[in-house]
């Protein structure tokens, strides 16, 4: 195995919840908004569901082949070569969202904090620690977050209760006039629905209770996204949608304006803070996915070899993939077919496989015996 | 084939490098060749080995009968002269007192009759050589050679000056028992045992350092105790290979898991309720001789931030100085840091009106914040350093001069602001509100990075270093158990219980994670506690009742 350490269920909720929240905060706010008005919360409620498939998919999988990652067990299910090929797929994929999480990161702290320092700094501290977290381990991962999960979510809620002083409820009417075709539509952006669930895939086997995986992915989504809803709402309430739609960082913003008897105010910074530490948390766990698949696709005995090529991979990915912070909240707010094959299709693929499999042994019950 | 095969194996062998402890055991066998039953030969090769030291007594005598040639060995200043006296060389040489053993004494019965009549101290046991005899006799104890005889009696006469158990001085309670460990080991046994009468109390010996030979006691509850840790201290403990141990801190670098890290992974005591409270939590105590300081195994990082005192102070005071430390914690890592980023990157941060009067103060101010930070906080740390040094009478006018004059001077002379004056002397005060002073002499260190990371980056470095540190400490283990439990890995009881001290009757498990053989604490007392007011039994009005009950 390549993983020596464990880590409890509990721990990989906590996990999840990071992932999910960590990037959604920032632009899922404002690329809902620009959908759905006053109706953003219901597509980030309803994404939740889709996440909740993955999750199902990817726990029936985890327990029919315990110990094994979804790198192993598409090998064993689709053939030797074919399996590699999906595995590459993902690796691909969790890569690409460790790009676009930094270069996110980048923009964001580039744009609203230090305009002044090239992207580079960020990017390249960010991932220096993400490597070295990575060779540290997922135990390692699991018990910084368990850690840094209390200061974000004690944060947040902070935030939002602070930010009481500001609402006006009127600015959440009308509600429920969207057209469901478009909160659905709204719903399958990636951001938008609990798209992370699919780090469980790789996660399950180095877990102490593999069985309560469902239970704590489940909450997580719920939580992460929950969470979300609220802050949408809090933002909506504060500001109404059409300042919303042209903000960037409707949290940040949103943060700006709380202001408690002249003390408490433009900690937007302390945001900053939290959210980096978040950050990392997601760049690392996809890092260590992405990490963990091409050594266990290539058959290596240890995941070191390979952490630091991808690193350097993913860098020059997040320098070039986007021009601007503009295209990259298009290319976001655009909803593809990509994500949704890969991150709904194959799993519910690989399951079906699995079923089909299954009853084909039944049928010809021990023939070679 | 063959050939190149036994090449290989002489090259093995030549690999190996035996040559020094060959050397060692040789020398060995060669001094217990020397030694001879005759107690001149003998006596030759004691001063030999021994040298012309001035402390060295040896005192030859005859019993009283003339049969038997005997002689006394031991260090001036190490054995009780009096015991030596009355127990030993008085039953031998006196035929006044009644005696009729003294009489029979040949060299053939003397071992026997010696043991078994004669001498009467209450600690006594054979040496089967001249080496182990001088073994014994270097820790103190009284060595009685007899001519024509392979063995040596040893009879435990072990008395020297020891300091008298004092408060300790780095550890200083407002309530709480006064006693602090000595740099007698015999005299720290004791004050344990007085604590824990229980039958389970161990006290196994170990030693340690080749020259010094000094004594290691590990102590622990044997029903309570994790079994594979300390199956892993033992093996560590026995694995070190020095010649001298003076003090626990040598230990405590020989057998720490990570020995790379700024943080002690092993606290340290030298109050005696301390190291009886974590004996009976399951942990183990590792007491060496000649030093004051315990060191406790295994060790989280939380345990830091908790005094002994807690437990003696009601819950929510308790509870009150948890929080309270955990912000001091916080302060003195990064309050210089934060300080130095906002100044110099995050002006918005701060109220307009503060801003203003910060940056009015810092007007004329020749250098950026950093270099006012360091120069601040080098200061600080020089005059903390000098102050310890010094006499006590002397350190008080150091931190006079260095605080109150140098402080004030170096701001009217328009070096630093009044500012950062405030902040590095609010950070000062934060380090030392730290019970432990291993740990804040950690977080003392780790406050230079940050304040250039912070200078550099802003909050954004300041957080990169955070989180570096971060990763360091989740990887850190003390004997298997992660730094961070129970904040991290553990039950949640025990998260809450790291921060929230909960009533006494109320915390009914010992932690989690320590893995222990019994986990339970206590019975449940929680339902006892509270009786409803209409439930009470003794009331006002019938203590008056009973009392009118007796006139």
């Amino acid at each position: 195995m390549l993983e020596k350490g464990k880590i409890s269920p509990r721990q990989s909720c906590q996990l999840l919840i990071m992932a999910l929240i960590a990037t959604a905060i920032l632009l899922v706010p404002s690329i809902t908004i620009q959908q759905l008005e006053q109706d953003a919360w219901l597509a980030v409620l309803l994404g939740t569901l889709w996440g909740l498939v993955t999750l199902f998919a990817v726990y029936q999988l985890g327990l029919k082949y315990p110990n094994q990652t979804i790198y192993e067990y598409a090998q064993t299910l689709l053939g030797r070569w074919p399996g590699k090929i999906v595995g590459l797929v993902y690796v691909w994929s969790f890569l690409r969202v460790t790009a676009i999480v930094i270069r996110e990161f980048g923009d964001f702290m580039t744009t609203s904090f230090m305009p002044n320092t090239p992207i580079s700094v960020f990017s390249i501290s960010l991932i220096f620690l993400a490597i070295w977290a990575v060779f540290a381990g997922l135990e390692i991962l699991a018990r910084m977050n368990e850690f840094i999960i209390i200061l974000v979510i004690s944060s947040l809620i902070f935030i939002m209760l602070l930010s009481l002083d500001n609402w006006d409820l009127a600015n959440l009417q009308p509600m429920f006039t969207a057209d469901l075709l478009a909160v659905v539509k709204t719903s399958f952006i990636p951001e938008v629905w609990a798209v992370d669930t699919i780090t469980l895939s790789v996660i399950i086997p180095f877990l102490t209770r593999p069985k309560q995986a469902l239970v704590a992915g489940a909450f997580a989504a719920f939580f992460a996204n929950g969470l979300l809803a609220a802050g949408i709402i809090a933002a909506l309430a504060t500001f109404g949608p059409f300042l919303l739609q042209i903000t960037r960082f409707p949290i940040l913003t949103f943060v700006r304006v709380i202001n408690i008897g002249k003390i408490l105010s433009r900690f937007e910074v302390l945001v900053m803070v939290v959210w980096v530490a978040g950050v990392f948390i997601k760049t690392t766990l996809y890092l260590y996915c992405a990490c963990l698949g091409l050594a266990q696709i290539t058959d290596l005995k240890e995941i070191r070899p390979v952490v630091l090529p991808l690193g350097v991979i993913v860098i020059v990915w997040s320098f070039s993939m986007f021009n601007n912070i503009a295209e990259l909240e298009l290319s976001m707010s655009t909803p593809s077919a990509r994500p949704i094959l890969i991150y709904l299709g194959v799993p519910l693929l690989l399951l079906l496989v699995s079923w089909f499999k299954e009853k084909l042994q039944k049928r010809q019950p021990r023939r070679a015996q | 084939m063959t050939s190149a095969f036994s090449i290989f194996k002489k090259l093995n062998i030549f690999k190996k490098k035996e040559v020094p402890t060959k050397n060692r055991g040789s020398a060995a066998k060669k001094a217990e060749n020397d030694d001879s039953p005759i107690l001149s030969e003998r006596l030759a090769l004691i001063k030999k080995r021994l040298g012309e030291s001035n402390d060295v007594v040896i005192r030859e005598f005859s019993s009283s009968n003339d049969k038997v040639k005997m002689a006394l060995l031991y260090i001036d200043g190490l054995v009780d002269k009096k015991m030596v006296n009355d127990n030993i060389l008085q039953p031998i040489l006196s035929n006044t007192i009644a005696n009729q053993y003294t009489e029979k004494l040949t060299s053939e019965n003397a071992l026997e009759l010696l043991q078994k009549h004669i001498t009467s101290a209450s600690e006594l046991s054979i040496a089967p050589n001249l080496t182990q005899a001088l073994k014994m006799v270097l820790s103190g104890d009284t060595a009685l050679f007899i001519d024509q005889e392979q063995k040596v009696i040893i009879c435990g006469t072990r008395m020297w000056e020891k300091r008298t158990v004092a408060e300790p001085e780095t550890e200083a309670a407002v309530r709480g028992p006064r006693e602090g460990f000595t740099e007698t080991m015999r005299i720290n046994t004791s004050l344990l045992r007085r604590r824990i009468k229980h039958e389970n109390l161990r006290f196994e010996t170990m030693k340690a350092g080749r020259r010094t030979a000094t004594e290691i006691n590990l102590v622990y509850i044997s029903d309570l105790v994790n079994q594979s840790v300390l199956q892993e201290l033992r093996r560590r403990i026995a694995a070190i290979d020095t010649d001298a141990i003076l003090e626990s801190g040598y230990i405590e670098e020989f057998i720490e898991d990570v020995p790379f890290s700024v943080f002690p992974q092993i606290e340290h005591t030298e109050r005696v309720d301390k190291a009886a409270a974590a004996i009976l939590e399951g942990r183990i105590l590792v007491m060496t001789d000649n030093t004051p300081f315990m060191l406790i195994i295994p060790t989280s990082f939380f345990q830091f931030i908790q005094a002994s005192e807690d437990y003696y102070e009601r819950p929510f005071v308790a509870f009150f100085l948890r929080l309270l430390r955990l912000f001091v914690l916080n302060v003195a890592l990064i309050l210089p840091a934060t300080y130095v980023a906002v100044i110099s990157f995050h002006h918005e941060m701060l109220p307009t009106s503060l801003l203003l009067n910060i940056a009015a103060a810092r007007e004329g101010i020749p250098f950026p914040a950093v270099a006012e930070a360091l120069l601040m906080e080098g200061t600080f740390e020089v005059l903390r350093e000098a102050g310890v040094r010094l006499p006590r009478t002397v350190g008080q006018a150091v931190s006079i001069v260095g605080g109150l004059v140098i402080g004030d001077a170096a701001i009217r002379a328009g070096l630093v602001s009044p500012g950062m004056v405030i902040i590095v002397s609010a950070t000062a005060i934060s380090t030392f509100a730290i019970p432990a002073f291993n740990a804040s002499i950690a977080l003392r260190i780790l406050r230079f990075p940050l304040i250039i990371l912070g200078s550099i980056m802003g909050l954004y470095g300041v957080i990169f270093g955070l989180i570096v540190i971060l990763i360091h400490l989740a990887g850190l283990q003390s004997f298997g158990v992660p730094y961070l439990s129970p904040l991290v890995h553990g039950t949640i009881g025990d998260m809450f219980k790291s921060l929230i001290r909960p009533p006494l009757w109320m915390s009914r498990t010992r932690p989690d994670m320590l893995k222990l053989q019994q986990q339970q604490r206590q019975a449940t007392n929680v339902g006892k506690r509270h009786v409803p007011p209409e439930k009470r039994e003794l009331t006002h009005e019938k203590m008056e009742e009973n009392n009118a009950g007796e006139r």
